[in-house]
């Protein structure tokens, strides 16, 4: 298998903790349900990360330097 | 000409300019003639401009990139063939491409892939080869002729020895290629060959016309090295920078997953333009700044390049925001939307108006469509505001005159 965070299309992936996701909401104002989602099953999903957890994106963004991005790992 | 001094970066580093605009500022003053003063007055221009500029809360963006990709869209091609781009690949283009997009169609009309070279097989054409024909479908026409002998009722394939020491060069001899060869025959077609140098040879396993001319039909369609899916592989060399040129794979039809595994593809660089290819291989992160990136491609190759990025990503996150590829329309955002009656104000109003009567949905008004529908001023912009008084203090300094105390809600 490739590995798939090597490739340029692919933004790091990592597994925020629960300090980090209480920040994060806080910071929104949403809730956990509220944001975007990302599937168990994808392919750039780090292997700890499991349903509920919220993932921190670093997209190499167009319009801005970084753009740090979370996603809700899902079931199906 | 001037210098970046600590003065000036403290005063570009105190704004709440995002990176890459601080980046363009140090720039522009290193290009002219700046006093630190000037260069901090230029800083507070930028700041300033960069927050007026910023969209305001309750702006509908939706509705605005709606409007500025669809404008464009008026104005682009309505050929589906083109062959623009790439070296002799016809690449769907145009309207065509942007509604495929969009849509998010299962597999593009044209696909194609963009497949990048490591080191060693980027400089050299003869190695670059050996990707091309790992790549492309070989089929039995390639390689040689076909006959059929009615007669004996055995289809004869001869090999041209040429072309399989081009299409294998890492095979030792020929003669073991013709092995693979008819190997390959036996497992697909089941039956058993007999092979006399490059001649192979085979036939039903009852004299029967129709079973002879069948296996010539099966035969044409066995692939016998490369990938099923591509049909033809383009080879160019580019100049990516200046002074580094390398060798660059187009291919006509695709096989993203397949196609990384081969040896000598740069797994990091190769991309393709199914987005569902790339969201089964690379995830959801991937498909967004694909589909990013082949709707401003679009744009940009009908000369509509000064559509605002930021439009396009707004497509692209909504696209990809359930973790899953979804389409814009019936079957993806607009027919997943909570209000009935915007769904049923887009498409099939009567299957949408009955379902929801069935389930006793429960519309809540919240979006623009349903609000038109009713008469109801719509939550955006200036209609979600609200003027309010604080009450308790009213009675106090009712002579004061507080219009400090209305606040926007």
């Amino acid at each position: 298998m490739v590995d798939v965070s090597q490739h340029n299309l692919v933004p790091e992936h990592s597994v925020l903790d629960n300090g980090g996701v209480e920040a994060v909401l806080e910071d929104y104002g949403v809730d956990r349900t509220d944001l975007p989602k990302i599937t168990r099953r994808d392919p750039a999903l780090p292997d700890e990360a499991e349903v509920g957890d919220v993932i921190e994106i670093r997209r190499d963004s167009r319009t801005a330097d970084n753009a740090l991005v979370y996603r809700l790992v899902v079931d199906s | 000409m001037t210098e970046i001094t600590t003065e000036i970066e403290d005063s570009v580093e105190d704004t709440r300019l995002p990176r890459r605009l601080k980046e363009e500022v140090y720039g522009t003053i290193e290009d002219r003639e700046v006093t630190p003063k000037e260069a901090s007055e230029i800083a507070a221009a930028v700041e300033s401009r960069y927050l007026d500029t910023r969209i305001d809360p309750l702006d509908p963006v939706g509705t605005v990139s709606a409007q500025s990709i669809g404008e464009p869209g008026t104005q682009m091609t309505m050929n589906t063939f083109h062959y623009a781009g790439v070296a002799e690949i016809d690449v769907t283009q145009g309207l065509p491409r942007l509604i495929e997009l969009v849509d998010a169609r299962k597999t593009p009309d044209t696909p194609m892939m963009t497949v990048h070279l490591e080191d060693e097989y980027a400089e050299d054409r003869e190695k670059a080869h050996e990707v091309v024909w790992s790549i492309e479908a070989t089929k039995i026409l390639a390689l040689g002729d076909i006959s059929t002998n009615v007669a004996d009722m055995l289809v004869r394939v001869d090999l041209n020895e040429g072309t399989l020491a081009e299409r294998w060069p890492t095979a030792e001899d020929t003669e073991e290629v013709a092995i693979e060869i008819a190997d390959i025959i036996e497992d697909s077609l089941g039956v058993s060959t007999a092979r006399d140098g490059m001649a192979i040879e085979f036939g039903p396993e009852e004299p029967s016309y129709r079973d002879l001319f069948r296996l010539v039909e099966e035969l044409r369609d066995v692939t016998f090295k490369g990938i099923e899916d591509v049909n033809r592989v383009v080879i160019r060399k580019e100049q990516l920078a200046p002074g580094r040129e390398e060798f660059v794979l187009y291919t006509e039809g695709s096989a993203f997953g397949d196609a990384l595994e081969i040896e000598g593809v740069d797994a990091s660089r190769t991309t393709c333009n199914n987005i569902h290819e790339i969201y089964r291989v690379l995830g959801v992160e991937a498909a967004r700044e694909t589909i990013i990136e082949e709707t401003m491609n679009t744009l940009e190759e009908q000369g509509l390049d000064d559509v605002n990025v930021r439009h396009l990503m707004l497509v692209a996150d909504i696209m990809t925001n359930d973790g899953t590829i979804q389409s814009i329309g019936r079957h993806g955002i607009s027919g997943s939307k909570d209000s009935v009656l915007a769904r049923a104000a887009f498409e099939v109003t009567v299957n949408h108006l009955l379902d929801a009567a069935i389930n006793g949905e429960i519309d809540d008004l919240n979006g623009v469509t349903e609000n038109v529908i009713v008469g109801k001023p719509i939550k955006l912009g200036t209609g979600d505001v609200d003027l309010r008084m604080g009450a308790a203090r009213r009675e106090d300094q009712a002579s004061e005159g507080d219009g400090e105390e209305a606040r926007a809600d």
